[in-house]
């Protein structure tokens, strides 16, 4: 019986076998993410100026200190989390109300659908110097607009003045990335399954009701990962932002992505802009874990 | 006969030619570097590049080196790469872009030049800029070409009797273009009638409103850093800098809009007739003068940028250059394509194109050539570039710390133009915050 008898040496390949084939798969996750993570965060606490590697030394926690009492890190979080609250929200009404419109078109719908999808083709900078040149205040489009219209000539400093300078931002930003809500929760739409709503309109539901309470529910998790893509999406909203007014003036439309930019590699200090990324990407897996939690609650109502 | 005689002509001519190219290399003290390529690290874009293509193979053909450029880019990017392969240890070429107003960030990283150059070969360079080019003993960088700027002002606003007439009425004077600092607010103020025309406008955010203020400052008798590397710049003559700016955007004299402009943007609304007069850089001269491009081609002229109370024009400036990396292994070769690239030959072309010289010889070609110009402000233009450049160019403070005191700084001036803050309260703080950077990077130890 030649199988019965298995040497030392095959038994442990058996054992480790799966160990064995997903080795390589974390070598290259260690390489890629682990190590540069833990280094940066090594970064983080030193206090690495670019312009002076060799004055390197360790700090502690002093930069996340700094940091924590720094003003401008504040307004920078606090205009990113209203940018964000803001823009996600407005994108999934804007962008729910325009699925329900193409789904419930009978004719052309193709056409639609291709045709909405074209602001998600422009590169965020371009999108940015188009919305910087809208919102100008001397040659703008809006204010010209406006003086169109009102026969006045309103020199509104769209871009200077907050908070109209994160209005302005938020403009662009939806314009831009309405399109991606409308697909997603156009294919959670197309996917529903007929029967609850012609149980619905058998019972009587109002349309009201058989969005409220068929529609919604049932698109729960498309709505979720919509959202929570465009979450990450937002909070590393660097290029818009930068070209249309570089977290200025002043400082007054400054994210955390901007201020990020503007310690570690700007003003050089590398260090305390690495600190920075991490509570960043500390906030961002924080959103993302109570987001998923939503999803997965969703998910359990709905089936 | 007559084939011999053609022959002899090409031979005697080809003997010529390659005399002269020999002298060249003979005159320059270029060497040969069969064999060797040089790789360089350059600024990129536009008419920059031209002075590459034309001038580089013709030092391969002096010195049989080959050149080869490793990376372009424009400023603040190349200023990044360097930064971070000098971090990293990763530099790969042996030349590389320099520039006044960010060499002293790369003192541990460029090979001190005096040895390559002879006192007569540096002679024909402007004496202003080499003195900023020397520190602590050591030549750091050859200047290739340098920006200035002048006060541009439209002579069809300046020259109206009309207004003339009420400005003298107003202020007892006649309307010129400043010679003061004072002058310039009044007059700003004066010819004001937005949106049509603006008084003035500077570009509003980054290094280009640091950089005006520090025009001011300078004027003033002001520093960014005193002697000691502490902050100066919160002194009475910074807050006189600072208010200037102040009283003039808040008088509406300077657009809303303007603490998110940068040079382009100004530059547009100058060309589109919408600024009486402001302080520009030469370089955008003949995107201005070009009547396709520009509304206001034929109606401006230049002047010395004006004065404040010490007496001093301002003269905030900056010249490109080139420096030979600490890493090279080719140091004689690479500092040879410095020599070469910086001679008059390279630099004639290179002021042709509409480049600032900072040789005087090149200066004095130019100006014999523009005798002849359709421009009628081309001899004018030349003339003011050379005094400017020989007595008022300044680069902002020799310290690696230049570009993070400016953003300190423009913040900081954008909150007192907003009214964010007030002028002493902005000043102070920026000063502050200015010492920590200066404190940490180990100025005070």
């Amino acid at each position: 019986m030649m199988y019965a008898i298995r040497s030392r040496k095959q038994q442990f390949f058996d054992r480790n076998i799966v160990f064995l084939m997903i080795l390589p798969a974390i070598v290259i996750v260690a390489a890629l993410i682990v190590i540069p993570m833990v280094y940066s965060f090594y970064l983080s606490l030193t206090n690495l100026n670019l312009l002076h590697p060799s004055r390197a030394r360790f700090v502690g926690f002093k930069n996340y200190l700094k940091l924590l009492e720094d003003s401008i890190f504040w307004r920078s979080l606090l205009n990113t989390i209203i940018f964000m609250g803001i823009a996600v929200n407005v994108e999934f009404l804007l962008g729910l109300f325009l699925a329900q419109l193409i789904f419930k078109t009978t004719r052309g719908q193709g056409i639609v659908r291709t045709a909405i999808m074209a602001p998600m083709m422009f590169a965020p900078v371009l999108v940015g110097f188009q919305f910087k040149w809208f919102f100008n205040d001397q040659v703008g489009l809006v204010n010209n607009l406006i003086y169109f219209f009102t026969g006045e000539y309103h020199l509104i400093p769209w871009l200077i003045n907050y908070p109209l300078n994160l209005f302005a931002l938020l403009a662009a930003e939806i314009w831009m990335s309405t399109p991606f809500m409308v697909i997603i929760l156009l294919a959670g739409l197309v996917s529903l399954p007929v029967e609850p709503f012609e149980a619905a309109a058998v019972d009587g539901a109002s349309p009201w009701q058989q969005f409220r309470y068929i529609t919604l529910p049932l698109i729960g998790p498309f709505t979720y990962i919509a959202m929570v893509i465009r979450s990450l999406d937002l909070g590393r909203a660097y290029d818009l932002v930068r070209i249309m007014t570089a977290g200025g003036p002043a400082n007054r439309s400054e994210m955390i992505w901007t201020y990020t930019f503007r310690l570690a590699i700007t003003d050089n200090k590398f260090g305390l802009g690495t600190a920075m990324s991490f509570i960043t990407v500390a906030i961002s897996f924080a959103f993302v874990i109570y987001l998923f939690r939503q999803l997965a609650r969703s998910r359990q109502e709905v089936y | 006969m007559k084939k011999f005689t053609w022959f002899m002509i090409i031979v005697f001519g080809m003997l010529v030619l390659s005399g002269l190219s020999l002298a060249i290399a003979e005159e320059l003290k270029l060497g040969r570097f069969d064999g060797v390529t040089i790789k360089a690290c350059l600024i990129g874009g536009g008419d920059y590049e031209k002075i590459y293509e034309k001038f580089f193979p013709k030092f391969e053909e002096l010195t049989g080196a080959k050149v080869e450029i490793v990376y372009k880019g424009n400023g603040f990017d190349i200023d990044k790469k360097m930064k971070l392969d000098f971090a990293a240890g990763t530099v790969d070429y042996d030349v590389c872009w320099n520039h006044t107003s960010f060499f002293s960030q790369y003192f541990d990283f460029v090979e001190p030049l005096e040895k390559y150059f002879t006192e007569e070969e540096l002679a024909d360079f402007s004496p202003r800029i080499m003195q900023f080019a020397w520190k602590d003993g050591h030549l750091w960088f050859i200047p290739r070409h340098a920006d200035i700027s002048a006060l541009y002002y439209r002579t069809d606003i300046f020259n109206d009797p009309e207004i003339r007439k009420k400005f003298k009425e107003k202020y007892g004077y006649d309307l010129r273009p400043p010679e003061t600092w004072e002058e310039f607010k009044e007059i700003a103020l004066f010819l004001n009638n937005p949106p049509e025309i603006y008084g003035t406008q500077f570009a509003g955010k980054e290094e280009a409103l640091s950089g005006r203020f520090w025009d001011i400052l300078m004027a003033y008798g002001g520093k960014i850093l005193d002697e000691n590397y502490k902050p100066a710049f919160n002194g009475p003559e910074g807050i006189k800098a600072a208010t200037l700016l102040r009283d003039l955007y808040q008088a509406g004299a300077m657009p809303p809009g303007m603490v998110n402009f940068l040079w382009d943007d100004v530059a547009a609304n100058w060309a589109n007739g919408t600024i009486a007069m402001y302080t520009e850089w030469y370089g955008w001269y003949s995107y201005f003068q070009n009547p396709e491009a520009s509304k206001v081609a034929g109606k401006f002229d230049l002047a010395r940028q004006p004065k404040g109370d010490a007496g001093i024009h301002s003269g905030w400036a900056g010249a490109h250059a080139f420096s030979v990396t600490k890493f090279s292994k080719n140091k004689e070769a690479a500092a040879a394509l410095v020599k070469y690239i910086t001679s008059y030959e390279p630099q004639l072309f290179e002021g042709q194109i509409g480049y600032i010289p900072v040789r005087n010889s090149v200066f004095e070609t130019l100006k014999k050539e523009a005798e002849n110009s359709p421009d009628p402000l081309a001899k004018k233009r030349l003339e003011l570039m050379q005094l400017q450049i020989n007595e008022d160019f300044t680069p902002p403070p020799i310290v690696p710390e230049w570009i993070p005191i400016s953003n300190i700084l423009y913040p900081t001036l954008q909150a007192i133009m907003l009214g964010d803050k007030t002028v002493e309260e902005g000043l102070n703080e920026a000063a502050k915050k200015v010492e920590e950077l200066m404190a940490e990077a180990g100025y005070y130890d």
